[in-house]
C-alpha cells in the first residue's frame, strides 16, 4: 500500500505537490489523529530547506518542517515564541509537531501561530515555478481557508529580527499540559523616552481567526507611559467594539470578560514595567 | 507495620511493561469476525422499523428476534434488553448489531440501515422525571423535635455532575461458540456477573458458558455492569454468524455510550443548637438514565453516606434515583459516595463559617468516635482515627499558618487551603457478602509444590495479582514465585464474587489466608491438595435490615483525610493546585507502593471531578464530551505536589489487618478541593465540577456585591 511520498529536495517536493493530490505532512501530530485512511501524504521532513532554521539581516527564518523542539533550542527564537512553544501539548509532541503544520492547520487555536500573527511574520509559499511572500494576517482568510493554492507549499516563517522588546503572553488552556487553548494572548511593547514606540496585541482560540488589531494597537503608540492613563479607555473600548468572540464549550461572554481583563493587565504591565 | 506491607514488583509488570500482555485487541483476529452496534439517534422514540440491506455473504444482522434465551441483561434488575425492541429509550440504545470479515464492510452495512422511528417526548432531567426507580429513606432519633428546638437552621442545594471513567483501554470483548459452549473473554471486571447474565441471555445452564478475563487496561467501576450487556450482544452475533465476533469500542463510543457517575441533586435541611449539628434532613436525587443497571445499590451508599463521617443524632434522609432517557449511570469508584461526600463537607463547612468557627474545627467537633452509632443504627466497631489523622496531616502541610494568611490577601491571584474528612465502607453494602455474594475462593496446592490461587477476583491495574499472592505466600512462608495466580476463567475458579466494593482484599484476601493456613497445617509434601473457604460474617456485626436500613451497613470503614492548596487567577478563573495530600486508614497496607498509587491516582481523579472533568447532556440527550480532547481529565503536570500519609488501624477480619482502599480516595477529595477554592474566592460553592468559567463568573459577582 502506498500512501504517500517522501522527497529528499525541495524541487522534488514541489514537483510532487504539483503532479499529485496530496496533504503536506508535517510532523503529523493532527494528521495522525484525523485518521483519514485513503488520504495519500506528502512527507516533508527529510526536505534539508524546510528542516532548517537561518538568520539574515531582516529576518529570523524558521523552515516549515522545523519542530516546536528544534525552534525553542535555537539560540535566536524570540522569547515570546519559546514561552507560547513550550505550552504546546507535551514533550513528544513538540519533538514531531512543526511552525509550518501548526500554520497549515488553519486553527484559530494555533499557539505559536498567535506569535506569529503578533509578531507579523511573513510567510513564504512555493510552487514549481516560484514564490511569492506575503504577511501572515492576509495568508488567513477565514477559519480552515488559507490563501495557499493546490501546488503551494509553506517553505518559510519570516519572524522580522526588529521586533519590540518586551512582551507578556497568557494561554487560558483547560489543564497544563495536553491542552488546547481556549483563549490565547500576546502582548508586545518598546518604549524609548518615555514613550511607547511600539505595541503588537493578538488574541488567539475566540475567534475564527487569530484577532489582530494593528489599528487599535495605534492608539498606544506615541503615548508617554505615564500619560496611558488618558488613553486607557479609549483603548478598551475600540477593543471591546471589534472583538466578537464566539460561543463554544466555554461561553462568548467568559472569552470576552478575560480578553478586557487581559488588556488591563496589559497596560498595567506596561506602567509597572517603566 | 506488618513485613507485608514492603512492596515488590508486581506480577504482571514485566508483560505489560515488555507488550507482551494481551489486552483484549491484541489477540489474533483471524477468524473472527467485527461487530459493531447499531444504536438509536434519538433519546426516546418508538422503533417503528429497522430495514437491513441485503447483506453479502459472511456478514450478520442480529436484533433481539435472534436473542436465544431471553431479551434481557440480568444485572440486578431485569430492565435492560439486550437489544431495543418496541421502543428506544436513550441516545445511543443498541438495537442490532452487525457482524462481519472486513470492518469497513460492516461500517457501510450500518450506515444503510434505516430505522424508522415514532419520537417521543424525552425526559432529560431527573427532577421532572415521573419514573422513580428506586425511593429509600431512613431514620434516626426525633428530627422534627431538634428542628423544632434550633437556634439555627441552614438550607442548601448542592449538584454534582458527571464523571466518565477515563481507563485507558476501552470496553473490548470477544464472544466465541463452539460445541455446546460459548465462550466470552475480554476486558471485564466482573466474570461471574457477565457469566449469569449470558445463562440468562442465551438460555442456557452454567457449564454451556465460560467467560474468562484478559489483561485489562482499566475500570474503576465502569467495566463492573457494562461487559455484562456488551457479552449479550457480541454472543447473540456469533451465535447467528456461527463464528468468533468481536467488538472493541473506539473511545467516542465508549465515552457517549457506556456507564458514568450518576449526576446528584442534594438538598440538606440542618438544625443547630448551642453550636453543634443537632439534625439533618436530606433529601438526595441521582439522576440514573434510561435503564436501572446499578442504580439500586449506587443510591444505597449514596443515602447511608448522607451525613459523612459525623455523628448526627437526629437524621432523616430521602433518597431517590429518577429515570431519564439518557446513558444509563452505573458503578465508578466510590459508588454513590462522593455525591453525598461532597454536599455534606460541604454544608458542614458552610455553616461553620456562618457561625464564625474555622470549618475544619467544627467538623473536628462533630466526627463520630469509636462506638458511635453510624446513619442507620449499625456502630462503629473499631477505632475511627480521623482526629489523629487531621492533626498529623495539618501539621505535614502547615495547614493552620496557610488558612489564617489566606483569609487576608490582595492582587490578582487568590490563595486557599481546604481540608475534608472522608470514609469508605468496605464491602458491599448491608448483607450483601452474606445474602448474595457468598464468596468461595481456593487454593490448589500442586504435587510439586507450588500453590495456585483460584478466584474470580481481577486486575485491572489495581495491583490484585500481586497482593493476592503475598497473602498467600506470606501465610505459607513461601517464597512469592512458588505462587500462582492468572486471571480468572470461569472454568476454572470459583466465584469470589465481583472485583468491587475495595472488597477484594479484605473479603476475598482473608478466605485465601484462611484457605493457606489450613494448607500450611495439613501440608503433604509431593501431594495435590485443595482448600477452599466461604465467606461467614464476623460475629460483631448488627444484621443489617435492607427494607428498614438499620443496622451495619459495613462491617469497617477506611477512613480519609483529605486537604487541597490552590490559588485562583481571578483575570481568567484559571485554578492551579498548589498541593494536594491525603492521610488514608486502609487498615495494614498489603503493599505500600500498590496502596500509594491507588491513593495518588485517587486523589487525581477527585481533582478531575471537583474542577475540569466538564461532561454535559446536549437537549437531544447527547453526551457531547465524547472525546479525551473534549474531556479533559487531569495529568501529572496539573498536581505536581502530591503527598500520601499512611494511618494503620489493623482490622482484626482482614488478611494481616487490611480493609478496603481503592475508592477511598476519590470520596473526599472534592470537599477539600472546595473549601479551597471558597477560601481564595471569598463566596460559597454549591457544586462541582466548579470550572473556571464559574469561577470568573463567581469572582465578578462577589466583587460586585
Amino acid at each position: 500500500m502506498k500512501n504517500g511520498f517522501v522527497p529528499q529536495t525541495l524541487t522534488e517536493a514541489l514537483a510532487i505537490r504539483r503532479r499529485e493530490q496530496v496533504t503536506p505532512y508535517g510532523g503529523g501530530t493532527d494528521l495522525m489523529a484525523e485518521h483519514h485512511r485513503a488520504g495519500t501524504y506528502l512527507f516533508l521532513h527529510r526536505v534539508p530547506e524546510l528542516t532548517r532554521i537561518t538568520e539574515d539581516d531582516t529576518y529570523l527564518r524558521l523552515g516549515a518542517c522545523c519542530t516546536f523542539t528544534q525552534v525553542v533550542n535555537h539560540p535566536a527564537t524570540p522569547a515570546i515564541l519559546k514561552e507560547a512553544i513550550s505550552r504546546i501539548a507535551a514533550p513528544a509532541i513538540r519533538n514531531l509537531g512543526t511552525v509550518g503544520g501548526n500554520i497549515g492547520n488553519g486553527s484559530a487555536k494555533a499557539d505559536s501561530v498567535l506569535i506569529f500573527f503578533a509578531l507579523d511574520a511573513k510567510l513564504r509559499l512555493m510552487n514549481a515555478d516560484g514564490e511569492r511572500i506575503l504577511p501572515i494576517r492576509a495568508f488567513y482568510k477565514g477559519r480552515k481557508e488559507l490563501d495557499l493554492a493546490e501546488d503551494e507549499l509553506i517553505v518559510e516563517v519570516l519572524l522580522p529580527r526588529q521586533m519590540p522588546e518586551r512582551y507578556i503572553y497568557h494561554k487560558v488552556g483547560a489543564r497544563a499540559a495536553l491542552a488546547i487553548s481556549r483563549l490565547s494572548f500576546a502582548g508586545l511593547w518598546s518604549v524609548e523616552d518615555g514613550k511607547l514606540t511600539a505595541c503588537a496585541t493578538a488574541f488567539g482560540a475566540i475567534e475564527q481567526m487569530v484577532v489582530r488589531l494593528p489599528e487599535v494597537d495605534e492608539i498606544l503608540i506615541g503615548v508617554p507611559v505615564a500619560q496611558l492613563h488618558r488613553v486607557r479607555s479609549q483603548y478598551l473600548q475600540a477593543y471591546s467594539a471589534k472583538l466578537n468572540p464566539i460561543d463554544g464549550r466555554i461561553s462568548a461572554l467568559y472569552r470576552k470578560s478575560v480578553c478586557l481583563n487581559l488588556l488591563e493587565d496589559f497596560l498595567d504591565q506596561i506602567q509597572s514595567a517603566e | 507495620m506488618d513485613s507485608i506491607s514492603k512492596s515488590v514488583v508486581k506480577l504482571d509488570h514485566g508483560p505489560k511493561v515488555r507488550g507482551e500482555a494481551l489486552y483484549a485487541p491484541d489477540h489474533p483476529m483471524e477468524g473472527v469476525l467485527h461487530g459493531k452496534l447499531l444504536r438509536s439517534d434519538r433519546a426516546y422514540a418508538r422503533l417503528l422499523s429497522v430495514q437491513v440491506p441485503e447483506l453479502p455473504e459472511g456478514y450478520v444482522f442480529a436484533d433481539w428476534r435472534d436473542v436465544p434465551g431471553e431479551n434481557v441483561v440480568l444485572l440486578i434488575l431485569e430492565d435492560t434488553p439486550v437489544f431495543a425492541t418496541d421502543t428506544v429509550e436513550f441516545l445511543g440504545d443498541p438495537i442490532g448489531i452487525v457482524a462481519g470479515p472486513n470492518e469497513a464492510v460492516v461500517d457501510q452495512i450500518l450506515s444503510k440501515i434505516q430505522v424508522e422511528y415514532e419520537d417521543l417526548p424525552p425526559v432529560l432531567d431527573p427532577e421532572t422525571s415521573e419514573t422513580i426507580f428506586f425511593d429509600y429513606s431512613h431514620q434516626q432519633g426525633d428530627v422534627d423535635q431538634a428542628f423544632a428546638q434550633a437556634d439555627r437552621i441552614y438550607e442548601e442545594t448542592f449538584r454534582t455532575g458527571y464523571q466518565e471513567h477515563g481507563y485507558l483501554e476501552t470496553n473490548g470483548l470477544t464472544a466465541i461458540p463452539s460445541d455446546g459452549k460459548l465462550t466470552v473473554h475480554g476486558s471485564i471486571q466482573c466474570p461471574y456477573y457477565v457469566h449469569k447474565a449470558l445463562k440468562k441471555a442465551l438460555g442456557v445452564e452454567h457449564e454451556a458458558v465460560q467467560v474468562i478475563q484478559d489483561v485489562t487496561g482499566g475500570g474503576f467501576g465502569g467495566k463492573e455492569d457494562y461487559p455484562s450487556i456488551l457479552a449479550c450482544q457480541v454472543a447473540v452475533a456469533a451465535l447467528k454468524a456461527g463464528r468468533p465476533v468481536r467488538t472493541i469500542y473506539s473511545r467516542r463510543e465508549d465515552m457517549a455510550y457506556t456507564s458514568k457517575r450518576h449526576p446528584s441533586r442534594s438538598r440538606y435541611k440542618v438544625a443547630v443548637k448551642d453550636g453543634r449539628v443537632t439534625a439533618m434532613d436530606i433529601d438526595i436525587l441521582y439522576n440514573a438514565g434510561a435503564y436501572t443497571t446499578m442504580s439500586m445499590v449506587v443510591l444505597q451508599r449514596g443515602v447511608i453516606c448522607a451525613n459523612g463521617v459525623y455523628h448526627i443524632p437526629n437524621l432523616r434522609v430521602r433518597g431517590r434515583s429518577a429515570k431519564t432517557n439518557t446513558v444509563p449511570n452505573g458503578a465508578f469508584r466510590g459508588f454513590g459516595a462522593p455525591q453525598t461526600f461532597f454536599s455534606a463537607e460541604m454544608i458542614m463547612a458552610h455553616i461553620a463559617t456562618d457561625l464564625g468557627i474555622d470549618p475544619l474545627t467544627f467538623k473536628e467537633a462533630h466526627v463520630a468516635r469509636h462506638g458511635d452509632p453510624t446513619s442507620t443504627g449499625g456502630k462503629y466497631h473499631f477505632p475511627v482515627p480521623l482526629l489523629e489523622m487531621s492533626e498529623k496531616l495539618t501539621r505535614e502541610v502547615d495547614y493552620w499558618n496557610k488558612r489564617k494568611e489566606y483569609d487576608t490577601q490582595s492582587g490578582r491571584y487568590r490563595r486557599g487551603i481546604g481540608f475534608s474528612f472522608s470514609f469508605h465502607g468496605a464491602g458491599f453494602t448491608g448483607s450483601g457478602e452474606r445474602d448474595i455474594i457468598k464468596a468461595v475462593a481456593a487454593l490448589q496446592k500442586y504435587p510439586d509444590g507450588k500453590v495456585e490461587i483460584l478466584t474470580a477476583g481481577t486486575e485491572m491495574g489495581q495491583g490484585l495479582l500481586t497482593t493476592f499472592a503475598k497473602i498467600v505466600a506470606k501465610e505459607l512462608h513461601l517464597p512469592l514465585n512458588q505462587i500462582i495466580i492468572a486471571l480468572p476463567d470461569t472454568d476454572r475458579v470459583p466465584d469470589s464474587g465481583p472485583t468491587v466494593a475495595s472488597r477484594s482484599v479484605m473479603v476475598v484476601g482473608e478466605l485465601l489466608r484462611r484457605a493457606a493456613a489450613r494448607l500450611k497445617a495439613e501440608w503433604v509434601d509431593g501431594e495435590a491438595q485443595r482448600f477452599e473457604e466461604k465467606f461467614q460474617e464476623p460475629d460483631f456485626v448488627i444484621p443489617f435490615n435492607i427494607e428498614t436500613f438499620q443496622g451495619d451497613a459495613y462491617p469497617t470503614y477506611s477512613w480519609g483525610a483529605h486537604c487541597v492548596e490552590l490559588e485562583i487567577d481571578t483575570f481568567t478563573g484559571e485554578h492551579k493546585v498548589l498541593g494536594a495530600w491525603g492521610c488514608y486508614d486502609v487498615g495494614t497496607p498489603i503493599d505500600m507502593t500498590v496502596i500509594v498509587g491507588q491513593m495518588e491516582g485517587g486523589l487525581l481523579q477527585g481533582i478531575g471531578y471537583s474542577h475540569m472533568e466538564q461532561m454535559v447532556c446536549d437537549r437531544r440527550g447527547c453526551i457531547r464530551s465524547n472525546s479525551y480532547s473534549d474531556y479533559t481529565m487531569p495529568t501529572s503536570a496539573d498536581v505536581p505536589n502530591m503527598g500520601v500519609m499512611i494511618h494503620v488501624e489493623e482490622y482484626p477480619e482482614g488478611p494481616y489487618g487490611a480493609k478496603g482502599a481503592g475508592e477511598l480516595p476519590i470520596v473526599g477529595i472534592p470537599g477539600a478541593y472546595i473549601s479551597a477554592l471558597e477560601q481564595a474566592l471569598g463566596a460559597d460553592v454549591h457544586h462541582i465540577p466548579f470550572s473556571m468559567e464559574d469561577t470568573l463568573s463567581k469572582w465578578t459577582e462577589v466583587q460586585t456585591l
